[in-house]
């Protein structure tokens, strides 16, 4: 079967060393985000830290990024991770790995792997 | 030994501003200090303090990341401060800090610090509720749904932290200080109140590895039920990001809403604490979702049933 994908957001609405969150089933949450890492670069991962099974990360709308943008950052215990690959570098989950989702930016657009997609 | 209660935690964050957005927000007074420091208080005077990380004098950091620096107990006069400084003095150095207070480390590592109270004495009136069978709590024409209400905390309710050494923190605390266990949960901690606060808890502890030492929340007591709900929402409706609540622990009985916070820790709002004396005998339970709380509710958007019946059933 054909891998479907869904159109998520513009590539330049994310600017360089950014992140955004997106609520992909409208509960008042966000359940992914995206990091803009590069011009032409994006890592996206599922909203939820390895520490504590459905720990939502951000501490506020599309706030994922340590203040030097250096780190993905779960403000609920100060764990931060790679921006790369997702690896926990310090805090309560280190040595994990953040889950990772499959996006593509095709034409300055950012568009979600849906099959990648776990629930 | 005297103590009340904490009078104010100290920050050490990465980023300044954002932890100022969010406390402001959270409904603490914005208190600019000389040294450059921002103290953001509750109605009773005490407070969250954050200084930039880097910041010149501020007490050392924790091995871990965690931003956390300094947790000052305030005390109920000069006599209790001076019986605390002498104990303490025996086996550890405590130091004077500018204003008359004393610094020191307790037993796990953490610094700690006591002063005379900063604690103003509240007058002000609790959540008013209309219960049949008992008075009404508001009059004819008092109206209860006020979204324009102020919403907010009223006084610095506890703090819990991570500890890779319970036995010797918790021993510190009842031992060298007074603190009296109300509860306990197997394999995770002791509730705690000092001598001078009948709050179920002022102190709750967490065994952890090493590598997560820390303060994992710090909660703020609210009016009552109503008025955390309207906080937390008004919160919520900012962008800020829910951890846990709104719903109602069992031990201690009180609401709670956790936030996550820019300092990378939990801030929670808490309404409706149990109080206890020296009658009361310590429960033990096993730490699990269905022990830590009466029941948890999750924010939603708004949604209500409108509208008649469907268009296929109108005549």
């Amino acid at each position: 079967m054909a891998p479907r994908w869904q159109h998520l957001a513009r590539l330049d609405e994310i600017p360089v060393g950014e992140s955004k969150g997106f609520d992909l089933h409208g509960e008042g949450r966000d359940s992914l985000f995206v990091v803009r890492t590069g011009e032409a670069s994006v890592v996206a991962y599922q909203n939820a830290c390895p520490h504590v099974a459905g720990a939502r990360m951000a501490w506020k709308k599309d706030r994922f990024m340590s203040s030097d943008g250096r780190h993905i950052t779960c403000f609920g215990h100060g764990a931060l991770f790679r921006p790369e690959d997702g690896f926990c570098v310090s805090g309560p989950c280190q040595g994990q790995y953040l889950a990772t989702v499959e996006i593509a930016i095709r034409e300055g657009e950012l568009h979600l792997r849906l099959d990648e997609l776990a629930n | 030994m005297r103590i009340m209660g904490p009078d104010e935690v100290v920050f050490g964050v990465d980023d300044v501003e954002a932890s100022r957005t969010f406390l402001v927000d959270f409904g603490l007074e914005e208190q600019r200090q000389a040294d450059g420091s921002l103290r953001f208080a509750a109605l009773d005077g005490t407070a969250i303090r954050i200084h930039h990380r880097e910041a010149q004098g501020l007490p050392a950091p924790l091995p871990t990341a965690n931003s956390l620096r300094q947790t000052v107990w305030g005390v109920e006069d000069q006599a209790a401060l001076d019986t605390i400084a002498e104990e303490l003095s025996r086996d550890r150095e405590v130091r004077a800090l500018p204003g008359g207070g004393i610094g020191c480390q307790d037993d796990a590592g953490f610094e700690i610090a006591f002063q005379v109270t900063v604690r103003r004495q509240l007058d002000l009136p609790p959540e008013r509720i209309n219960s049949p069978g008992a008075a009404p709590g508001r009059g004819a024409n008092q109206i209860g749904a006020d979204e324009t209400a102020p919403a907010l905390p009223r006084t610095l309710s506890h703090v819990v932290y991570f500890t890779p050494d319970m036995e010797r923190m918790q021993r510190f605390y009842i031992d060298r200080l007074g603190f009296v266990v109300t509860d306990h949960f197997t394999n995770t901690g002791p509730f705690l109140r000092p001598q001078a606060n009948d709050d179920h808890h002022v102190l709750f502890l967490l065994q952890t590895p090493d590598y997560m030492q820390g303060l994992e929340h710090v909660a703020f007591h609210m009016q009552g039920p109503s008025e955390l709900m309207l906080a937390g929402t008004r919160m919520i409706n900012k962008g800020y990001e829910s951890f846990w609540g709104p719903g109602k622990h069992k031990f201690g009985s009180n609401w709670f809403w956790y936030f996550n916070s820019p300092m990378g820790v939990h801030v929670e709002y808490d309404a409706d604490m149990d109080k206890h004396d020296e009658r009361w005998t310590a429960r033990e339970a096993p730490s699990n979702a269905e022990t830590s709380q009466l029941f948890l509710f999750q924010s939603t958007p708004k949604w209500a049933p409108m509208g008649g019946p469907p268009p296929g059933n109108r005549k």
